[in-house]
């Protein structure tokens, strides 16, 4: 065989000369890096705003800009302005464990949020556990997460189905059948509807489990057809499973069945469909635009100032991250240090703050919080009619499973 | 278990307007790549711009199926933009225009975020819905599957019938012998992507009322478009209709009986089974058969 | 072969190492080299920077592993991030249960790799001895993938674990461990990941050159430029394209492997279409058939892609996707080949190496039995016996029986449609007739595949110019010696004696693409030649030659009827004449007559079909 000398040495002399010349140049150069004690603080966050995640990811954004500017506006934190660095993880698993390297090594803030399917919470977690940055993660999920590291102000589902579901029962029927989107979220969901269905007295007469990338749901508008319930609990995800509102209103069934969701909305759900389509839509959130509270009217007012008046609409998602950056700012506060442990001990010494929600409080134990949760009904405005809302909702799984007080070192997701 | 016939009858309905949706996203794939070899992964993006356009004249005040034609035929001259632009220097390059056509899918999907924002008001389904015994159909279900005979027939028609259409063909054959007969291969190109992305954008403009419009709405059906037009084989429109009863059927047949995954998972194993012993897809089979 | 000119050193050092360099292959200080300058980069590297990189080198293997596939061996396979999947959940889960008992996670990965080479084995079985091809395997792969993501997603219930390990749907598995190496018990620290994935990837990397360089190399650059070609040869294309599948899937794995290891999480988005379609696209822009070019090509998309992730706004798909665009517009060879275009041209030194092109010219003596030189093997007859082809509705053949004795010459004509082609594929082994045998001596090989005909000395030169462009003249005539012989220096020796006889030896080293038509059937003819065949079958061998070339054409085929049984399509009547052998005439399907070129010249009937003239029927 010819032994090509002449490639090979070119090949590893290119290869080799790559990596040393960027050795000396580039490897060792920080940009932000560190929060000395007179500079502004370097908070992080890593959220979507490309990708399909983006529905969800840019209210977030626009959230997180405006609470860091809201903080700032009112004296920053420990008499120091704070300095957001945010990354876009592009709806790719793999760049939030990247950017969660990136801000706990080379940025080294002192709090990191983000995440907003549960997958890119749990690519954050063991990187920010082991790098013992304070993580919050702001989104709604399944529940059960408990680790000493995290805080999740999200609603859970045993804050939204506990009182959904006795509602549904009440004023609208017995007969209840579930459609989930099949992965964790719908699944332990789904699991909540029943436990909460069989409590109140109702009978689940069905459950379907919808692929996340599918929008054909014939087999399902069948299924119902078939089953005839009163009530259906949609715990679907994503911008295909909105296609399901539109079928289902298409063969009419919205005329004999009552949909009740606790994920409808969250996803501009009712911004993409017509308003015949969502029509009666019956869902509960902690937060709804509409919500008439004198908190939430000043926030709307400084929402739409920064964002225009034309804002579709402001979810729930942009109000829990709101509430994730003033409770770490308030417990700083009371810290009185940036300290994770010592912050820690703040937020889990029953701190509460007045959110355009209303009030909501952490949880010592469980680390999520109990807020109020509303039940509204979609109108024809692209809109929601609030109909009722339950004050201090607690997160009663998450606080009957987990305490991080009694258990600092527990470290996994409870599942029911 | 005893079918009734009214669940009979709503479960047939059911999978044809499956099959219908399968083909009437698939057809114009079938075009671009079927018979002109061209890999479009912006596929899925010609039928989101579909879907917009019908928004956007719908929102101007234009009648819903005038809209959805309109829509289509901005989407051709989308297509005859890119293949000037960008397709006409790749022909016969497989892997380059795989490459660049994502690329394009990139930019048109922002490009439309940046226009409508990420969500933005849809149209709902049209027309009524019908009873039969104990269940409701929609309509448009039905205008569904007539959409995708008269598409399937319309793209016959002109493939076959007109002289364009034997042009287009023959360019695509045998370029070089075309030209040497006076085609203007250039042009015909032009044309046939043209109306492959047309074929497209009223794939998606007859999606807009069914689905959430929504700009990255064209991931989910581009994976089983090339599917649909791969199993089916070479011929446009003898393979979309074939691949699409196949794949189609198997999908509804299998989700209504049991579980959407399993119908997912029965769609892409049939695919993989009919590649295995049919190569040259359904229609390449018929074809060395006859 | 090569001549070294090693200064002498004193003493026993110089014909060690002349021996040490001798056998080693050179691609081993090539690794160590890379990998001690990774040791540099890693050391000096901040830890942000190393997780960072670390991530580029292990998506380089995994577009490394395309590139192998799909670059070298052309296998479109959209089935490299299943692997690279299956690799990172294998690593996850044994990672998770193994680690308790032996304190280390290295075992976790390499069973990853097997794991990952298993599944590959077991789907590229099923894809190619089906003989899937081209664009078919890229929708087989994609849909095995998207299967993968299907069914993981919905593994999201507590009851999906395998030992201790939770497979957890769309979350993913929590909890993998980072990569521990055995003896430490200490997690390997970011820069030692680095390093780590530097010297794997050096490694691989150089390992996938060094099986490039062996036999292997070559007939897998064959199967891409030419299956058939690469069949009629003797070489069983289907093995080879799953030996290259597993290997690509085994890097894959590997490279799966380390990313679970890297994040410390994985979940089912790696199985996802825009991660699917993201390594056709590393490898598109690196260079399609350079190895490090999949490195390059990494780190210029991921690159840009993360850098915009840190301020592009909403414009980052949109800068995205013009970049790609502007690759394949601006560099449609990708980065890495037109960069070495460009340096090639200012530096003419670095092209490529010139190799000895064998001794000078040895033409009129060859040494040995065979034309060409060496030995060769013994003729034998080949026979058909009442073969029968039908297409569909249409009978090709409708019995046609013929033998031919060793060391026989006999010409097969007959008007267009006759059915000589579809006999001749009969023996050819390119179809299988529907009725009838094929006897090659005394054996059956009616149901052989070509590539078992070749193997037992069919040699076959097509009608149709049937050659590899892109490789050198000399690769070619080689590809075919080394299809017959398996040896390597023999195969030199063939090819170098062959390129000899055809009086090419000069242009040994130009691709074959560039010879002229003339000199491309040549050497078409060459390497059938070098195949060393019991049995020759030529489809037209004078078809665009000169009146000097067909004559140079008789003397060849007597020549060859020296040491195999030559059996000639043709339709050059003159040609046939000056071959003064056996003829058989074909006619619908059946032999019609045989005879000598002046027996069936004198037939009227002959005469009839020729010209089309009257209505001769077959059998009488």
């Amino acid at each position: 065989m010819r032994y090509p000398h002449g490639r090979i040495g070119l090949g590893t002399v290119a290869a080799a000369s790559a990596l040393l010349l960027t050795a000396a140049c580039g490897g060792n150069t920080a940009s932000d890096t560190g929060s000395d004690s007179k500079g502004p603080i370097l908070v992080g966050s890593i959220l979507d705003a490309t990708g399909p995640l983006n529905v969800i990811g840019k209210p977030n954004i626009d959230a997180t800009n405006l609470a860091i500017k809201d903080i700032n506006a009112h004296g920053g934190v420990l008499g120091r302005q704070l300095k957001l660095i945010s990354y876009d993880s592009q709806s790719d698993n793999a760049k939030y464990t990247q950017y969660a390297n990136k801000l706990t090594l080379e940025n080294k803030v002192s709090v990191v949020m983000g995440g907003i399917t549960s997958a890119s919470r749990e690519a954050i977690r063991p990187i920010v556990d082991r790098s013992k940055t304070l993580y919050f993660y702001n989104n709604l999920y399944e529940g059960g997460v408990c680790d000493k590291n995290v805080f999740n102000t999200g609603p859970v589902p045993s804050q939204q189905l506990a009182p959904l579901i006795p509602y549904a029962t009440k004023n609208f029927g017995k007969k209840i059948y579930i459609v989930a989107a099949d992965y964790n979220f719908g699944h332990i969901s789904a699991d909540w509807a029943k436990k909460y269905a069989k409590q109140a007295g109702a009978e689940v007469v069905g459950t379907d489990f919808i692929p996340l990338e599918s929008s054909d749901f014939g087999a399902v508008i069948n299924n119902l057809q078939a089953a005839k319930p009163d009530v259906v609990v949609s715990l679907l995800v994503g911008g295909n499973h909105t296609a399901f509102y539109r079928q289902f209103a298409s063969t009419g069934l919205n005329k004999t069945m009552k949909i009740v969701s606790t994920t409808f909305g969250d996803g501009s759900e009712h911004i993409v469909l017509a308003p015949k389509e969502s029509e009666g839509v019956t869902v509960a959130f902690p937060y709804f635009q509409e919500l008439k509270t004198s908190e939430n009217a000043a926030f709307v007012r400084t929402w739409h100032a920064a964002y225009g008046q034309s804002y579709p609409y402001v979810p729930n998602s942009a109000v829990t991250v709101w509430n994730g950056w003033h409770l770490w700012a308030a417990a700083v506060k009371k810290a009185g240090s940036l300290d994770r442990d010592k912050v820690t001990a703040a937020l889990e010494s029953g701190l509460s703050i007045d959110s355009p929600s209303g009030k909501v409080t952490m949880n010592p134990g469980s680390h999520h919080v109990t807020q109020n949760v509303s039940i509204a009904e979609a109108n024809d405005k692209h809109g929601f009619k609030v109909l009722t809302t339950n004050a201090d909702v607690p997160p009663a799984y998450e606080n009957s499973v987990c305490d991080l007080q009694k258990n600092p070192t527990t470290n996994k997701q409870f599942t029911p | 278990m005893t079918v009734q016939p009214d669940q009979l009858a709503n479960l047939t309905l059911s999978l044809l307007s499956s099959v219908a949706l399968l083909a009437i996203i698939s057809l114009g794939l079938a075009v671009l790549f079927g018979m002109m070899g061209v890999i479009n992964l912006a596929h899925g993006e010609f039928l989101m711009l579909g879907a917009f356009f019908t928004l956007t004249g719908v929102r101007h005040g234009l009648n819903l199926w005038v809209a959805m034609v309109l829509a289509a035929l901005a989407v051709g001259a989308v297509g005859v933009v890119v293949e000037r632009l960008l397709i006409q220097h790749l022909y016969g390059r497989m892997p380059a225009t795989m490459l660049a056509t994502w690329g394009l899918s990139l930019i048109l999907v922002q490009v439309v975020v940046l226009i409508y924002g990420p969500a933005s008001n849809g149209i709902p389904t049209p027309l009524g819905s019908i009873r039969i015994g104990d269940y409701s159909v929609s309509e448009y279900s039905l205008v569904l599957i007539g959409a995708a005979v008269l598409l399937l027939g319309l793209t016959y028609l002109v493939l076959t019938r007109t002289r364009y259409g034997t042009m287009a063909r023959a360019a695509v054959m045998l370029p070089d012998m075309a030209a040497a007969v006076g085609v203007d291969v250039r042009r015909t190109n032009m044309l046939t992507f043209g109306f492959g992305s047309a074929l497209a954008g009223a794939g998606g403009a007859l999606l807009a009322p069914i689905t959430a419009v929504v700009p990255s709405m064209g991931q989910t059906y581009v994976g089983r478009a090339f599917m649909t037009v791969v199993v089916g084989g070479p011929g446009v429109v003898a393979g979309t209709a074939s691949a699409a009863g196949l794949l189609g059927g198997v999908n509804s047949l299998v989700s209504n009986l049991t579980t959407s995954v399993l119908g997912t998972a029965a769609l892409l194993v049939v695919a993989i089974v009919i590649l295995r012993f049919l190569p040259t897809g359904i229609s390449g089979y018929w074809e060395r058969k006859r | 072969m090569m001549s070294t000119n090693n200064r002498s050193l004193s003493g026993s050092v110089a014909p060690m190492w002349r021996r040490l360099r001798k056998h080693l292959p050179v691609e081993i200080p090539g690794a160590v080299t890379v990998t001690l300058a990774g040791a540099v980069l890693a050391t000096t590297v901040a830890p942000f920077r190393a997780l960072d990189w670390s991530l580029w080198v292990i998506y380089g293997l995994l577009a490394l592993s395309f590139t192998f596939v799909w670059g070298r061996a052309g296998i479109f396979s959209f089935g490299q991030t299943a692997f690279f999947g299956i690799g990172a959940y294998a690593y996850g889960v044994l990672g998770i249960d193994l680690f308790p008992q032996t304190g280390e996670t290295t075992t976790a990965l390499a069973a990853a790799v097997v794991i990952a080479a298993v599944v590959a084995a077991t789907l590229g079985y099923f894809i190619f001895y089906g003989n899937v091809g081209d664009v078919y395997v890229s929708i087989i792969t994609l849909a095995f993938t998207l299967v993968l993501l299907t069914f993981m997603s919905s593994t999201a219930d507590p009851s999906y674990h395998i030992g201790q390990a939770l497979l957890g749907g769309y979350n993913g598995i929590v909890g993998v461990p980072p990569l521990m190496l055995p003896g430490g018990g200490q997690m390997v620290s970011p820069n030692g990941l680095l390093f780590t994935c530097i010297a794997v990837a050096a490694f691989v990397g150089f390992g996938i050159h060094l099986l490039l360089r062996r036999p292997f190399g070559r007939i897998l650059a064959g199967l891409r430029e030419n299956e058939l070609r690469t069949e009629l040869l003797g070489y069983d294309v289907r093995r080879y394209k799953l030996v290259a599948f597993t290997v690509g899937g085994a890097i894959a794995g590997l490279a799966g492997g380390l990313f679970a290891a890297w994040g410390t999480s994985i979940n089912p988005s790696v199985f996802s279409l825009p991660q699917a379609a993201l390594v056709p696209i590393w490898v598109l822009v690196g260079g399609r058939r350079s190895l490090l070019g999949a490195f390059v090509g990494v780190a210029i998309v991921q690159g840009v892609s993360d850098a915009l992730g840190g301020g592009g706004g909403s414009a980052t798909p949109i800068v995205l996707g013009t970049l790609l665009i502007a690759v394949v517009l601006l560099l449609p060879e990708g980065v890495l080949p037109t960069l070495s275009t460009f340096a090639r041209r200012f530096l003419p030194a670095l092209g490529r190496t010139s190799v000895d092109a064998g001794p000078a010219g040895r033409t009129d003596s060859p040494v040995g039995d065979s034309v060409i030189g060496g030995e060769s093997r013994k003729a034998t007859s080949i026979t058909a016996v009442d073969v029968h082809k039908r297409f569909g509705g249409v009978a090709a053949l409708a019995g046609a029986s013929l033998e031919v004795a060793p060391n026989g010459v006999h010409c097969l004509i007959g008007p267009n449609g006759a059915g000589k082609s579809t006999f001749f594929n009969m023996l050819s082994g390119r179809y299988r007739p529907t009725s009838g045998t094929v006897l090659l001596g005394d054996e059956q090989i009616t149901l052989r595949r070509p590539d078992e005909r070749a193997r037992r000395g069919i040699g076959i030169k097509l009608q149709v110019p049937s050659l590899y462009g892109e490789l050198t003249a000399f690769e070619n005539v080689w590809l075919a010696a080394y299809g017959a012989k398996r040896d390597i220096a023999e195969a030199d020796v063939r090819a170098q004696g062959a390129l000899a006889w055809l009086h090419l030896s000069e242009k040994a080293q130009q691709p074959a693409g560039e010879l002229s038509h003339g000199e491309r059937q040549w050497l078409e003819i060459g390497m059938v030649m070098a195949s060393d065949p019991k049995v020759v079958l030529l489809d037209e061998p004078t078809a665009g030659m000169t009146r000097e070339e067909t004559m140079r054409v008789v003397e060849l085929i007597h020549d060859l009827a020296r040491t195999a049984t030559v059996i000639v399509v043709e339709h050059d009547m003159e040609f046939v004449r000056q071959l003064g052998a056996p003829v058989t005439m074909f006619h619908e399907g059946r032999i019609f007559t045989s005879g000598s070129i002046e027996q069936l010249r004198a037939d009227e009937r002959v005469l009839d079909i020729y010209l089309g003239r009257g209505t001769s029927h077959v059998g009488s």
